[in-house]
């Protein structure tokens, strides 16, 4: 089962990070203008390559180091569970360390950086822990140049082009991060999106908007739309408006709503705002916010009888309500002509 | 000037003018005129104008139809708006065209029913 569960986590993993590379427009041009920003030159990756033989020399040195500060740090410690763990994580470090100087910088190197980050990012490493880890990475290696490198210069140079394919992984790695908050973002406003307008049939031609939540002006516009064409759709007279539920009602979102107000006059309907606050009229009174143009109520019970009003109906009691009465079911309340 | 392009059916009290094509300069103020006669011929009391059929309404042609609508009042013709679409009227609420002062109506019916005119049976 763990098994098989790995693989699909390995699977969502990977077209997780080709879904960042389109989100990041990571293509060769973009990769071009990095590495040139970066000052990441073929020179750079040339000397790399070279110095592969010193890489494979001091990699396992450097990942113990490496882990020593991670494994030493009680918040990065947590995501290192047992010692299987630690082995897999330093076996696919070493392997990181050694991709470094493999003298390439194309789209197969950026794509498997990004596959890095968002397995970094899929299990909640927060940035800082990366940064500071890349901090690590640097002062080992410039440590192991002055053990394994004789001339000052050629350390410099050496250093120079690790750095830069450093930082080039390094703001890959951060915009792994961002690209995968990005994503999230979406699809939360995708099901908000979906939930923001729910327009509920109360009786024949009479809708109800119940709003909940902030308006701004986006979902303002999305209200508006669904407004109109429920309206159309069912052929309302009359459509309630509800903002009990919204918990900031400024000159904005007036304005918004007097604004559906008038398009749903142009349709040939009109709109009964409920759930207004003392609060509310407050505020709306005190902005100097006119909505002499909407009919507004209260309560919502009050909005309903004065939408059906419109459309010719009324809420009567059919039976009066004995006060002894056994309270198996309460007496029924219908509407008629 | 285009005349009779756009049908002006009259139904008892009322007339009924289905704008079916884009009301442009020559064809609007031709409608405008034959509207305008109708209702001098006949003494409607009515007028629908029902723009179903349009899916965009500029500020020229919502200019013409609330023009329309105020001389055919002084000749003592009530006028109504039907069948707007949905995205025609967000359209002209962005414009800043409220359009008030003509009345409006979901439909046909709806309309007739605004100005009085009584149908024999409602199923409603």
């Amino acid at each position: 089962v763990d098994h098989a569960r790995m693989r699909q986590d390995d699977q969502a993993a990977m077209s997780d990070h080709r879904k960042y590379m389109r989100i990041l427009k990571l293509d060769e041009a973009e990769i071009r203008s990095r590495r040139a920003f970066f000052k990441l030159t073929d020179e750079d990756l040339t000397r790399l390559a070279a110095l592969r033989p010193f890489a494979e020399k001091v990699t396992d040195g450097i990942v113990e180091e490496f882990y020593a500060l991670l494994l030493g740090h009680p918040d990065t410690l947590q995501f290192f569970g047992d010692d299987a763990t630690i082995r897999r994580v330093k076996r696919t470090q070493r392997e990181y360390f050694l991709q470094l100087f493999s003298g390439r910088c194309d789209a197969a190197y950026v794509e498997d950086r990004l596959r890095v980050g968002a397995a970094h990012e899929r299990i909640g490493l927060a940035p800082k822990w990366y940064l500071g880890a890349y901090r690590q990475y640097l002062s080992l290696i410039l440590d192991a140049l002055h053990v394994e490198l004789s001339s000052e210069e050629e350390i410099r140079e050496a250093f120079r082009s690790i750095q830069r394919i450093v930082f080039f992984d390094v703001a890959l790695a951060i915009d792994t991060y961002i690209a995968a908050n990005l994503d999230a973002i979406g699809r939360h406003q995708a099901a908000i999106r979906e939930l923001s307008t729910p327009v509920i049939r109360v009786y024949d031609r009479v809708l109800l908007l119940p709003l909940v939540g902030a308006i701004d002006s986006h979902r303002a516009h999305q209200v508006m739309e669904s407004v109109l064409l429920n309206v159309v759709e069912a052929q309302a007279k009359c459509i309630i408006i509800d903002i009990a539920g919204v918990p900031v009602v400024d000159t904005r979102v007036a304005d918004h709503l007097l604004k559906t107000t008038a398009a749903v006059r142009l349709l040939g309907a009109q709109t009964v705002l409920t759930g207004i606050t003392a609060q509310v009229a407050r505020t709306m009174v005190q902005l100097g916010v006119d909505v002499s143009t909407m009919h507004t109520v209260s309560r919502l019970s009050d909005g309903i009888e004065l939408a059906l009003g419109i459309v010719g109906k009324a809420i009567t009691a059919i039976a009066p309500a004995a006060p002894a009465a056994p309270l198996v079911q309460a007496p029924p309340q219908g509407t008629g002509a | 000037m285009i005349r009779g392009q756009i049908p002006i059916l009259r139904i008892g009290p009322t007339l009924l003018a289905t704008v079916h094509i884009e009301l442009r300069d020559a064809v609007a103020e031709a409608f405008q005129a034959d509207v305008l006669t109708t209702i001098e011929k006949t003494g409607a009391t009515g007028l629908l104008i029902d723009i179903s059929g349009l899916d965009m309404v500029d500020s020229y042609v919502a200019r013409i139809v609330a023009e329309t609508g105020r001389m055919a009042k002084l000749m003592g013709t009530s006028t109504v708006l039907v069948g707007m679409r949905p995205e025609v009227a967000a359209t002209l609420i962005r414009m800043g065209y409220e359009m008030a002062g003509v009345k409006t109506a979901l439909n046909v019916d709806d309309g007739l029913e605004l100005l009085g005119h009584v149908l024999p049976t409602r199923s409603r």
